[in-house]
């Protein structure tokens, strides 16, 4: 994988400067400490650190969540963060996937209403959504559960869907927060393969926030955090 | 986020979470239904309801008599005049009575009765019905045949009984059959007079008989002041008003319209208050239903929903709510419609009931926007992050 990050390509994400500074009444709390982030297309991030680091906060920035206090963030030299919150919106449903650590799937609705959902926001015809749907379950080996109701999924099949959505409308990053942190290591080492071969087949780079060596040593590359600062890449 | 796929997304978390919305649903269906056949069949209702206070209080009857006043000649009321006030907007019934007095014979004695000339008319407009045997009809009353129709009291101090039909009786030297007994006249002097036929009256009795009296019976006590108003004005058309009094049961009848009014008033109360219960059942619900879905929220906007997304779609759904409690509420409603038409045997326009169906969904549609608005705008300002973070 190290071929895709070859000098001679542009960045799909920089990151620059960026900081997150939250304020309460009893003082400031620095999230983020100038953190400096290059992310390539077809790259599998780790960015590894304990609780509290700032490693979700920087992935929310990333999928356009939250704003930084200070710092630039650009996809392809565009500045995402002059759009407005509606342009931001836009982005996310057009480029970005996500994929929660509680396996989110949405409650009393079914496997395909859950993929619709991203279909749905992105202005996808009706007629175009199954085949679309079926390609994005088939990746995560989820096609034979395509009517079955979310609530009756196991862990690991909810976090595969939760993959397959982040798919489904062919994003360019998936940002995956703690993606097996409620699966048992089987089941998340599993989800993990479907990462490596989303990255592999296509041009989408995955960013993977874990606190679990094992996980992160199946990256490309992994960035260590703590205290909000993003150390030296491994 | 396409028209189509936020009605049938909307729909389907309605119906999906229909146990949840089931009361609230409930409450606007039985305010629909009760505005409807409040509404549509309120009209008839109200009329049953001035027949049965006109037996009461006669508040609907306006009595017009050519009173005898030295300056001017005694006058009666001419056929084209009562043709004319039977025309006035308003007026249900309208009948001449002759009043006279006539000597007859009861078992070889002479005696004076008190006699009341009337058409079929006089039936309908006092609320009338035979006690025993029949009261004359329209065709009896055109083919001028000489029929009595007894008071009660009559009946029993002639007869003493009141099953005289098919008796006779001696009138001015002409025998007259006797057809029945009127009861519900609450009036004892016409308890011990008899009823003529006018036509005949008018033939016979023609000199004693002065047909001065005009009884007009309004469709609804709203329409009193106006026919009221209009009756002097007609007869001056037509023929001397000079000696013309007209008698409104006023104080009846404001009495009568007080009561129909906290009637109605508190009838409507009830309906804005059901309304007004479904509304804020609506915000409460669509409140709860932000806050326990502010997950669903948070990744509905991860997936890159629009503030407007989930501002339209929590607003639709209250939409969909109102709408569909306001169409099992119409349709309640018509049932309701049909119900009350059979029972009190009258048959509302359609159009009424089509009006009071727009109304009512125009109603609905103000509710659910009106109380889904607020709990939309929180859902659609939700931070991402709080919401996809909240347990």
């Amino acid at each position: 994988m190290d071929s895709k990050r070859a000098p001679d390509l542009n960045p799909l994400i920089q990151v620059a400067d960026l900081t997150k500074i939250y304020h309460n009444g009893a003082g400031s709390i620095e999230v983020l400490r100038s953190v400096n982030l290059e992310i390539y297309a077809g790259e599998m991030v780790a960015v590894m650190g304990p609780s509290g680091s700032g490693k979700s906060t920087l992935l929310y920035i990333l999928g356009l969540l939250q704003a930084p206090t200070s710092g630039s963030y650009c996809w392809e030299g565009i500045n995402l963060l002059k759009l407005d919150r509606g342009q931001q919106a836009e982005f996310r449903r057009r480029r970005l996937g996500f994929v929660f650590q509680a396996c989110d799937l949405l409650e009393n609705s079914n496997v395909y209403e859950n993929l619709e959902f991203p279909l749905i926001y992105e202005g996808v015809e009706r007629q175009e959504r199954p085949p679309r749907i079926v390609e994005a379950l088939r990746r995560v080996n989820l096609e034979h559960r395509l009517y079955h109701s979310a609530n009756l999924l196991s862990g690991g099949e909810r976090q595969r869907v939760a993959v397959a959505r982040a798919l489904v409308n062919r994003p360019q990053l998936i940002l995956a927060d703690e993606p097996t942190g409620q699966l048992d290591r089987r089941h998340g080492h599993l989800v993990m393969e479907h990462f490596e071969e989303i990255a592999a087949v296509g041009d989408t780079a995955v960013v993977v926030v874990t606190h679990d060596p094992d996980i992160a040593a199946r990256c490309n590359r992994v960035c260590p955090m703590e205290d909000g600062v993003l150390y030296g890449i491994k | 986020m396409r028209f189509d796929d936020l009605v049938r997304v909307s729909l389907r978390q309605v119906v999906r979470h229909r146990r949840r919305y089931l009361g609230v649903g409930l409450a606007i269906a039985m305010g629909v239904a009760g505005f409807i056949s409040i509404i549509t069949m309120g009209q008839d209702v109200k009329k049953n309801f001035n027949e049965d206070l006109a037996f009461i209080g006669g508040v609907t009857i306006i009595r017009n008599v050519m009173e005898l006043r030295p300056q001017f000649p005694l006058s009666k009321f001419h056929d084209d005049t009562v043709q004319a006030i039977r025309q006035i907007p308003g007026v249900t019934v309208a009948s001449l009575v002759g009043l006279t007095h006539v000597k007859g014979n009861n078992k070889g004695q002479e005696e004076i009765f008190s006699v009341a000339a009337v058409d079929d008319n006089f039936w309908k407009m006092r609320g009338l019905k035979a006690e025993t045997g029949v009261l004359f009809g329209p065709q009896e009353v055109k083919e001028r045949q000489r029929l009595v129709v007894l008071g009660k009291r009559l009946a029993q101090s002639l007869f003493g009984t009141e099953d005289v039909a098919g008796r006779s009786l001696e009138l001015d030297h002409d025998i007259y059959r006797v057809i029945g007994v009127v009861g519900g006249l609450r009036d004892i002097n016409m308890e011990k007079g008899l009823f003529v036929p006018l036509t005949t009256a008018t033939d016979r009795f023609a000199k004693e008989l002065l047909l001065d009296r005009l009884y007009v019976r309004c469709a609804t006590w709203d329409d009193v002041p106006s026919v009221a108003a209009a009756i002097p004005k007609v007869v001056a058309a037509h023929q001397s008003a000079k000696n013309l009094l007209v008698e409104v049961s006023w104080e009846n009848l404001e009495h009568v319209k007080r009561v129909a009014f906290w009637i109605e008033f508190f009838i409507y109360l009830a309906f804005a208050a059901t309304l007004i219960l479904g509304g804020m059942g609506i915000w409460n619900i669509m409140m709860a239903a932000v806050r326990t879905r502010t997950r669903e929220i948070g990744l509905k906007k991860a997936m890159g929903a629009e503030d407007r997304d989930i501002l339209a779609q929590f607003l639709t759904e209250a939409l969909c709510l109102s709408v569909m409690a306001a169409f099992i509420g119409v349709i309640i409603g018509r049932v309701l419609v049909e119900f009350l038409g059979l029972w009190i045997g009258m048959r509302p326009p359609e159009e009424l009931f089509f009006t009071c169906l727009a109304f009512s969904l125009v109603c609905a549609v103000a509710l659910g926007v009106g109380a889904g608005l607020y709990p939309s705008l929180q859902a659609a300002r939700m931070e991402v992050v709080s919401a996809t973070r909240y347990e």
